[in-house]
């Protein structure tokens, strides 16, 4: 074993094993660390605007996909770029200091993923008496009176989307009847509420065979989803179809398909394009992924804020603009493929 | 009970007493009891749906069992010698993302799947070790209490994995690693008989050889070990390299199992550990435990979540079952200590 040995009193010597290891950390923080983005203005009148964005979990691949658009489209647009959020926690009780310190920083504009819409309702307040517009992305605060834009991946049609993925791939017949279970995070996560409000309402309408017969919680733990999906596969030996319906879902259900033998025999509809499970689906396991497009959303939400800040034409900019989710499958071209993977 | 036995008449001859130090002393036998309640939950479980009782359901619960007993196996180390390792389930998921990034690049190079497998796991072990070995440094030698100092690595380890990986899981390794973790024999799969083996290797060394009784030792009290001539500090090292050794095995055992290693697999794994810890009838304040019972304890808390998903309960009733289990388990505990200074 390595002995330590620093000369001194104890205290001296903890102070500096204490010092040693918050230099280390530091150091490793400082190297890992991002640049700021801060293109140069656009050159000609004025100084450059500087655009915050303050969302949720920073290394949620979600984001770090809407991260690429907004730099895309920050640097088309030569505007500056503040990228702001927690690192790993989406709670109001994190991300409520963070607007705070952005603000101090006057940006020009703000764009706010609230973590909870009636916590962040005083942030948008106060942006706004500091006549700072703002615009909301993927999840919005619940008055809506002073924000610009809200602009979200359509969840309810994602799920919907899922549903008639679902159907194709079990050869759905009417008169037949066929068993399904849904794989889901948190039984009160705004997204998994709204995917499976709209895949539930799709069956409903269009594929009366189909029976949702389960439903478990992972807690964002692929692990619980594989021993859910594994026990699912167990109890229900005439199981049609899996619906995955975020990341971690997709994840585990996938393994546990594969553990099983069973790829090709029972469905699975994933959602979120993390690179492996495209790369899963290019090999079959998934029959199909639903994604969303945050690069797009990012890039409209600089746009409406440009253009509301240098006075250019505000009549595009609208109140509330859903973008629609994709599915992608084996059919999809290798470049849709590599536009919707989320990039981490 | 004993109390209302106590204060009743003494109309209690000898023999009647006895027989109430053996019955405690069977009840207070923390393995058979808990033998009983995995008895009773699997007939519970298989009344209320008969697949339960299946091969490939058992298979399923030894798949959730593996990573969860190898933490606590290690946790129950540490426990018994007088601490605590709160940073395993953050040493899972790095050391299994450390290792898939590896794999991943290996795979790229196309090295063969059993080199890149072994590889992997070696350095699952080095990283998880590697945690272990910054909590002894921090326990010995910065003199922070092990519960501050394994808080700390709990925090850095899981913020780095998802540093690392950007929040994204992280596949693209051996094709064969999820079908490695499919049960061969009965209900088993190969690292399965792996954790088998390694428990029973764990136990022999916990409660037959130097290194058990040292750590006992060490957490009845630690001057008087150190006064037999035991250099606790070095002895602390290694019990603390152990419990981050065997989570980085953990960490591994999940890559195989999901085919990807995930930033947040593992988290709060310490919490499952501890309860498997205390279920099994070890004590908080070190020097009392059996790694039977901590085996024992992780086999009921992986059958209570299977169970449930099976019987079609929410999986949420999953935590209050095992509260009552804790809180059953610890009385039970102050029971057996009673019975001991009444007898």
């Amino acid at each position: 074993m390595v002995h330590l040995r620093i000369s001194g009193s104890p205290a001296l010597r903890r102070g500096v094993v204490v010092l040693a290891c918050t230099a280390l950390g530091l150091s490793l923080a400082a190297c890992s660390s991002t640049k700021s983005s801060t293109t140069a203005g656009a050159g000609g009148a004025g100084k450059s605007l500087t655009i915050a964005f303050v969302m949720g979990a920073e290394a949620d691949p979600f984001f770090k996909a809407m991260k690429v658009g907004a730099d895309a489209e920050a640097k088309a647009k030569g505007v500056n770029l503040i990228w702001q959020g927690d690192p790993s926690q989406y709670s109001p009780a994190t991300q409520i200091p963070i607007v705070d310190q952005v603000m101090a920083q006057k940006p020009s504009g703000l764009v706010l993923i609230p973590t909870d819409p009636d916590a962040l309702q005083p942030s948008v307040a106060k942006a706004t008496a500091l006549k700072i517009p703002v615009v909301n992305v993927d999840t919005h605060v619940t008055d809506l009176s002073n924000v610009l834009s809200f602009i979200t991946g359509d969840n309810a049609d994602g799920g919907a989307k899922a549903a008639d993925a679902m159907a194709k791939a079990i050869g759905y017949a009417s008169g037949q009847s066929y068993q399904v279970v849904v794989g889901l995070t948190s039984a009160t996560a705004t997204t998994n509420v709204a995917r499976l409000e709209g895949f539930q309402s799709e069956i409903a309408s269009k594929y009366p065979g189909i029976q949702i017969v389960d439903k478990a919680y992972s807690q964002s733990q692929a692990a619980t989803a594989n021993t859910n999906v594994s026990n699912w596969l167990t109890k229900y030996p005439k199981l049609n179809g899996i619906f995955a319906i975020d990341g971690t879902n997709a994840t585990g259900a996938a393994a546990a398909l594969q553990a099983k033998g069973l790829v090709g025999k029972v469905a699975l509809i994933g959602y979120d394009a993390y690179p492996t499970n495209v790369d899963l689906m290019t090999k079959g396991v998934f029959t199909a992924l639903i994604a969303q497009n945050p690069a797009a959303e990012a890039k409209l939400a600089i746009d409406d804020l440009v253009a509301k800040l240098t006075g250019a034409s505000t009549a595009g900019i609208q109140p509330k603009v859903t973008i629609p989710n994709v599915v992608l499958n084996k059919d999809t071209s290798a470049a849709d493929l590599k536009a919707y993977t989320y990039v981490s | 009970m004993t109390s209302l036995a106590e204060h009743s008449p003494p109309r209690t001859d000898q023999a009647s007493r006895v027989a109430r130090r053996r019955l405690i002393g069977l009840f207070g036998n923390q393995q058979i009891l808990l033998l009983l309640v995995l008895i009773a939950m699997i007939g519970f479980f298989t009344i209320r749906n008969p697949i339960f009782f299946s091969v490939d359901v058992f298979g399923n619960i030894l798949l959730d069992w593996g990573p969860v007993v190898l933490i606590a196996v290690g946790e129950t180390f540490v426990v018994v010698s007088g601490g605590i390792d709160l940073s395993v389930g953050a040493n899972v998921g790095l050391s299994g993302v450390l290792a898939a990034f590896v794999m991943r690049d290996l795979t790229t190079a196309h090295h063969g799947q059993t080199l890149t497998l072994i590889v992997g796991t070696l350095i699952a072990i080095a990283a998880g070790t590697g945690i272990g070995l910054i909590n002894a440094v921090l326990i010995n030698y910065a003199r922070i209490v092990p519960f501050i100092a394994t808080l700390a690595t709990l925090g850095a380890a899981g913020g780095m994995s998802i540093v690392l990986t950007g929040g994204a899981p992280i596949g693209g390794g051996p094709a064969n690693a999820i079908t490695l973790s499919v049960p061969k024999f009965g209900p088993f799969s190969w690292p399965g008989i792996a954790v088998v083996a390694l428990v029973i290797v764990l136990g022999l060394f916990m409660h037959k050889a130097r290194f058990g009784r040292y750590t006992f030792a060490i957490g009845s009290n630690t001057f008087a070990a150190r006064g037999a001539g035991i250099n606790v500090r070095r002895h602390i090292t290694k019990v603390y390299a152990l419990s981050g050794l065997l989570a980085g095995l953990a960490g591994m055992y999940l890559y195989l199992r999901l085919g990807s290693g995930a930033p947040t697999s593992g988290a709060g794994g310490e919490l499952d550990a501890i309860a498997a810890v205390v279920i099994g009838g070890a004590s908080l304040t070190g020097g009392v435990g059996r790694l039977s019972g901590t085996v024992l304890g992780a086999l009921i808390l992986t059958t209570v979540t299977s169970g449930l998903i099976i019987i079609g309960v929410a999986p949420n009733w999953k935590q209050v079952v095992v509260a009552l289990l804790i809180a059953t388990a610890v009385f039970v505990q102050g029971l057996r200590t009673s019975g001991r200074s009444t007898a």
